[in-house]
């Protein structure tokens, strides 16, 4: 076995606390992962979705049966096929929360059945040998639709006339609450009422892993299914009830291996049950990898959309004395079971006043229905979107006042533990003042102001902004169980071997988090041992115990705490048959457990070996101490006991500089202070808290899911959704202010979650306070270069707003279309025939690749199209009135291209540029450089 | 329609019948069983989990078909550890990922590592010359990470990238000689 770590041979340390390398690495770096698409098992059959092409239809047909003849299909279902086998609708009572609202309950078959409510639902299933001829066989599923109005935003769902996505309903209003209490006193109180209204779109945490399934019934073991989960243990229990199956018929497997899930994991997916009646149907093994494209259009990973209408009202000093919001959601179409798109915004809401002493909040709650797929779930639930809010308005109350922002922001911090928030959240410990000065500190406030006026004066903006958020490190029973029925304990089984070494089973399984690394440190210290000689196994009903999943920072928290009871209880009963085999009179509790090792603490030269103890309590269970029972093994469930949740802390400062002429946004620095309670594996943390922010830059900055008046997704790929590359992104500084909570037996909290919410918030902040001489506001998100100099143009000249040039227009729409004209394949196809491809130099270009670069052009057209500046270089460029200087370590091969394609005469007509542009999407790098001429930094005045 | 291919893959001469509009990264998966190569974008050619190492030069396999690596010459991420010297010594560039956590759900990393083994094949081939950040970050374009933030994938290049600082030119040559894994495997 290969050893953790050098240090892992020394003697006596505490692993806990100590950045040591993972213990999953090992076979992930080698390629022996086992993500889902890796398993395989004999006689497996492949299965395809065919997916509505309509966003709202009523379906008058559907006629799978000539599928049915290509050869290698071996099956083919409608919805009304599924109906004869047993298919149930998935809102059944069990799978819908119990909320203080009114709530209504779509209609949601699996399988669609009679109608189909967003574009990309799936209407039938094939099920094939090999999963090429899969698409052969869905082009001839013939469906026969009848079109309906399509509902695609609030504003059209909430309209007095609006058609409805649920014919039976009187509007398409699908939930609506009154949270917090009444804030008219404080309101009338107020020296200012702060008013804005911030809306952020459909962006989330689609991670790089899709989903996928592998089941397979037999009459003995029932349906033994794999999947894509956070939840095993809850998918088990809703297979069983939705299809009416019994439960110990049922078991859920989440591979050893997921590649990221961030909340997209945790919904049942409507394709497990389906997956599940066709397997046993057809008595063989049926997988299901959803590709990239099926997992956009069916909303995998879309949330924070919401709208805020906040108000707070402030003493003039800047206390805050209450706040309210009125939060419209567009969930999309809601059949989805326990979460239903509409505990997001709730959640979100919930945790509105974060760490902010703020007296009263008076909040309304609406969410609606609409033809696009449902929120599920994304890293921070809720709270991206509330953060802007939140953050966002405070950065405007300073503003009024004329107050600094961190100043007022120091003041509102919650000062005295435990507290329960005007929404009735519990903070149980913390030191938002401490965290937040160690934030100011790092960041070293005095001197970005100073260079901020420096800057302002050559005509550069950098500005500074503050986000933050308070987190709960999991929910306890006493909040789940009144809403989901569902416990919120942290649960685990620890065995000792034989041998001495720890076996730990836990029912939540991992998607990246390092629990084999976190909780092997941590028994490490408990049992005297080496994470080496922990194991952890994880995520298969059979064997784990009932947990109610991997979400919301409960690992750190729950799981570790219960791990650590489970290891306590076992210590007591090692220590009493030690003292009894070692034959002195000595209580449990006065051993100590070192390397391998139980030692008297009264006589250290009184030891005996932790195996030696195992064996005679496992393998020779004769002359036991009076009433002790043979094994050594134990499950312990931890809920905390006198609070009903955990608090972390998180301190965002953003400092950016904003080029007023294109709107681009370049961030210098992003710091983070972060109060996770005992840090385990301080590398870990940070890599928790670095992937987070970088997703919430994502979210803010780039990403946004674009959909038409038809309902469809206009950025079905990852290139069109423009997740950040590394290039995109600043390191992100992480510094720890950890606060233990006095709540667990090691003062852990998560850290995970909730990295993405500040983002929003401290960039937004950050670009207003850049832009402060110009008085900006901005309200919606992602903060692409157009949406900035739009802001600017509304204050500053609303006619500077230069049109883009007119040629640039039709050639963005011919490639921002779904369509794409065979011709311009074939121009592409011409020129790229004799070029060079910087990372493939002997390959020839595939097609699909040249549909990756027509995206690809697309978009930095339409980034290009969007600045005047950038599209005035380039129009000088193609005019070859513009000399470029090409960065030396451009490929020669490439400059040598541009050159000779700069000096060919100017194409009329059709695809007018092509000639010149598309050779400049052989590298992105040529396109940059162009780019990088226009005067962005330094000289921009 | 078929074809039959030969190609090499880490080392090893792969004989195989495929239909000719099988892509190169389901060949490794789905013939060879090689499933450290990855899958994220679905052949779109933007996530860059499926990068493997084409005769030296990084590649997308899902944008090759198999047919056209007829041949050809592919290192795949399970074949870094044949440019070891003794069995469970890992490459440098799998120790820079485990040593700065360069991975979390290890998902795009395959891809990131034979990205990176062709970045750093050239590095070694100028003679190791410092990288910069910036520079790292610039050549990890095509490749997509949803959870690290990237911060320890540059660090960990940069910790490969000093351990080869560390070995003497054959050695850190032999660190990316593809005709030494071959000659492994006769
Ligand atoms: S699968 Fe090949 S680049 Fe994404
Ligand atoms: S480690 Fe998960 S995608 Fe990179």
């Amino acid at each position: 076995m290969t050893t953790i770590n050098a240090e892992s041979e020394a003697l006596a340390v505490s692993w806990v606390g100590r950045p040591i390398k993972r213990k999953e690495d090992l076979r992930l770096i080698r390629g022996r992962g086992q993500y889902l698409a890796d398993i395989k098992l004999p006689g497996m059959v492949h299965a395809f979705f065919v997916r509505s092409k309509h966003a709202h239809a009523r379906l008058k047909s559907v006629d799978v049966s000539r599928a049915l003849s290509v050869p290698g299909v071996v099956a083919a279902y409608s919805g009304a096929d599924l109906l004869k086998l047993g298919m149930r609708e998935l809102l059944i009572p069990e799978l819908v929360n119990e909320l203080p609202g009114t709530l209504r309950l779509p209609p949601s078959w699996p399988l669609a059945v009679d109608k189909v409510v967003f574009h990309g639902e799936p209407i039938a299933v094939i099920l094939a040998e090999t999963k090429y001829v899969l698409e052969d066989a869905a082009e001839l599923v013939v469906i026969d639709y009848e079109p309906l109005p399509v509902i695609t935003s609030v504003e059209q769902a909430m309209a007095d006339d609006s058609p409805r996505v649920y014919e039976s309903w009187p509007d398409n209003v699908i939930y609506r609450e009154k949270m917090g209490g009444d804030a008219t006193d404080a309101f009338a109180k107020a020296d200012i009422i702060i008013t804005e209204r911030f809306e952020v779109p459909r962006t989330g945490a689609s991670p790089m892993e899709c989903r996928g399934v592998l089941t397979q019934w037999d009459d003995h073991s029932g349906l033994t299914h794999w999947t894509t989960t956070q939840r095993p243990h809850l998918l088990r229990q809703a297979i069983s009830q939705v299809l009416d199956w019994p439960e110990q018929m049922v078991r859920v497997i989440a591979p050893k291996d997921q590649g990221g899930s961030f909340g997209t994991k945790a919904p049942h997916s409507r394709e497990d049950f389906i997956l599940a009646l066709v397997a046993r149907d057809i008595m063989r093994p049926v997988r299901w990898v959803e590709s990239r494209e099926e997992s956009f259009r069916a909303g995998v990973g879309q949330e924070r959309a919401q709208i805020h209408e906040i108000q707070i009202a402030a003493r003039s000093d800047g206390k805050i004395l209450a706040l309210r919001d009125r939060c419209i959601t567009d969930i999309g179409h809601g059949q989805q079971p326990v979460f239903m798109g509409v505990m997001y915004p709730r959640a979100g809401c919930f945790m509105i006043t974060s760490f902010y002493d703020i007296p009263q909040a008076e909040i309304e709650i609406v969410c609606v229905v609409t033809n696009k797929p449902c929120l599920t779930p994304s890293r921070a639930f809720g709270s991206f979107p509330v953060r802007l809010a939140m953050d966002g308005a405070i950065n405007r109350l300073a503003r009024e006042l004329d107050l600094d922002p961190l100043e007022v922001v120091r003041k509102n911090l919650v000062t005295v533990f435990p507290y329960v928030t005007a929404t009735g959240n519990f903070l149980d410990s913390g030191d938002f003042v401490g965290g937040f000065d160690k934030l100011v500190e790092t960041i070293d406030v005095a001197s970005v102001r100073e260079l901020q006026a420096k800057l302002r004066e050559q005509g550069r903006f950098i500005g500074l902004g503050f986000g933050g958020e308070t987190e709960r490190s999991g929910v306890s029973s006493k909040a789940y169980v009144p809403r989901q029925r569902k416990p919120g304990y942290g649960v685990a089984t620890v065995k000792v071997l034989n041998s001495g070494k720890i076996h730990v089973l836990v029912g939540d399984p991992p998607s990246g988090q390092s629990h084999e690394t976190v909780i092997s440190q941590v028994l490490a210290d408990e049992f005297g041992v080496t994470p080496d000689d922990v194991r952890l196994d994880y995520g298969d009903t059979l064997s784990t115990p009932y947990g109610m999943g991997n979400v919301g920072n409960r690992m750190a928290s729950y799981t570790v705490s219960a791990a650590v009871l489970a290891a306590r209880e076992l210590k007591k009963k090692i220590g009493l048959v030690a003292a009894h085999d070692l034959g002195i009179d000595a209580s449990p509790d006065e051993f100590t457990f070192e390397n391998g090792e139980i030692v008297w603490v009264k006589d250290r030269e009184i030891r005996t070996q932790l195996r030696a103890v195992a064996v005679h309590l496992i393998e020779c269970p004769i002359q036991l101490p009076q009433g002790t029972e043979p094994g050594l093994e134990h499950t312990a469930y931890f809920e905390p006991q006198n609070v009903p949740n955990m608090t972390g802390a998180s301190f965002h400062c953003a400092v950016v500089e904003v080029m007023p002429e294109t709107g681009v946004i370049k961030i210098l620095r992003y710091v983070v202070v972060d109060d996770c309670g005992t840090p385990i594996n301080p590398l870990v943390v940070e890599g928790q808290v670095q992937g987070g922010v970088v997703m919430g830059i994502g979210n803010t900055v780039f990403e946004e899911y674009v959909y038409n008046e038809r309902g469809e997704l206009q950025n079905t790929t990852l290139e069109g959704y423009m997740m950040p590359c590394a290039a995109d992104v600043p390191h992100v500084e992480t510094y720890d202010h950890s606060v233990p909570t006095p709540n667990n037996p090691l003062g852990t909290k998560g850290k995970g979650e909730g990295a993405p919410a500040p983002v929003s918030g401290a960039l937004v902040n950050a670009v207003e306070d850049a832009l402060r001489p110009f008085g900006v506001s901005i309200t919606t998100l992602p903060l692409k270069p157009e949406r900035v100099r739009a802001a600017i143009a509304a204050v500053v000249s609303p006619e500077a707003e230069a049109e883009p040039a007119d040629w640039v227009e039709p050639i963005v729409r011919e490639f921002a279309g779904e369509g794409e004209g065979y011709d311009v394949l074939a121009e592409m196809y011409r020129f790229y025939d004799g070029i060079q491809i910087s990372l493939q130099p002997t390959w020839h270009p595939y097609v699909g690749q040249i549909r990756g670069w027509l995206r690809d052009f697309g978009q930095m057209l339409d980034r290009a199209a969007a600045s005047p500046a950038v599209v005035d270089v380039l129009a000088q460029m193609f005019n070859g009135e513009r000399e470029f200087a090409f960065q030396s370590d451009l490929d020669p091969g490439l400059a040598a291209q541009w050159d000779r394609l700069r000096n060919l005469p100017r194409p009329d007509g059709g695809h007018a540029y092509l000639d010149y542009i598309l050779p400049a999407l052989d590298s992105h790098e040529m396109l940059l450089v162009a780019c990088s001429n226009v005067p962005f930094e330094g000289e921009t005045k | 329609m078929e074809k039959t291919i030969s190609v090499t893959v880490n080392g090893r001469v792969q004989r195989k019948t495929v239909p000719i509009r099988m892509l190169l990264v389901d060949f490794l998966r789905d013939e060879l069983g090689l499933t450290g190569t990855h899958v994220g974008c679905t052949y779109e050619g933007r996530c860059g989990a499926c990068t493997v190492v084409l005769d030296g030069n990084a590649t997308k396999s899902c944008m090759v078909l198999a047919v056209q690596a007829d041949g050809h010459r592919v290192v795949t991420v399970e074949g870094l550890e044949e440019f070891a010297n003794a069995p469970g010594e890992l490459h440098p560039i799998q120790n820079g990922f485990w040593e700065r956590h360069g991975l979390q759900c290890g998902y795009c990393t395959p891809g990131m590592m034979m990205t990176i083994f062709d970045i750093l094949a050239t590095n070694v081939r100028e003679g190791s010359p410092e990288l910069t950040d910036e520079a790292i970050r610039q050549s990890l374009v095509g490749n997509i990470c949803r959870c690290t933030g990237y911060s320890h994938i540059v660090e960990a290049v940069q910790s490969a990238a000093a351990q080869l600082r560390g070995m003497d030119p054959e050695e850190r040559a032999a660190w990316f000689d593809t005709a030494k894994l071959e000659g492994t495997r006769s």
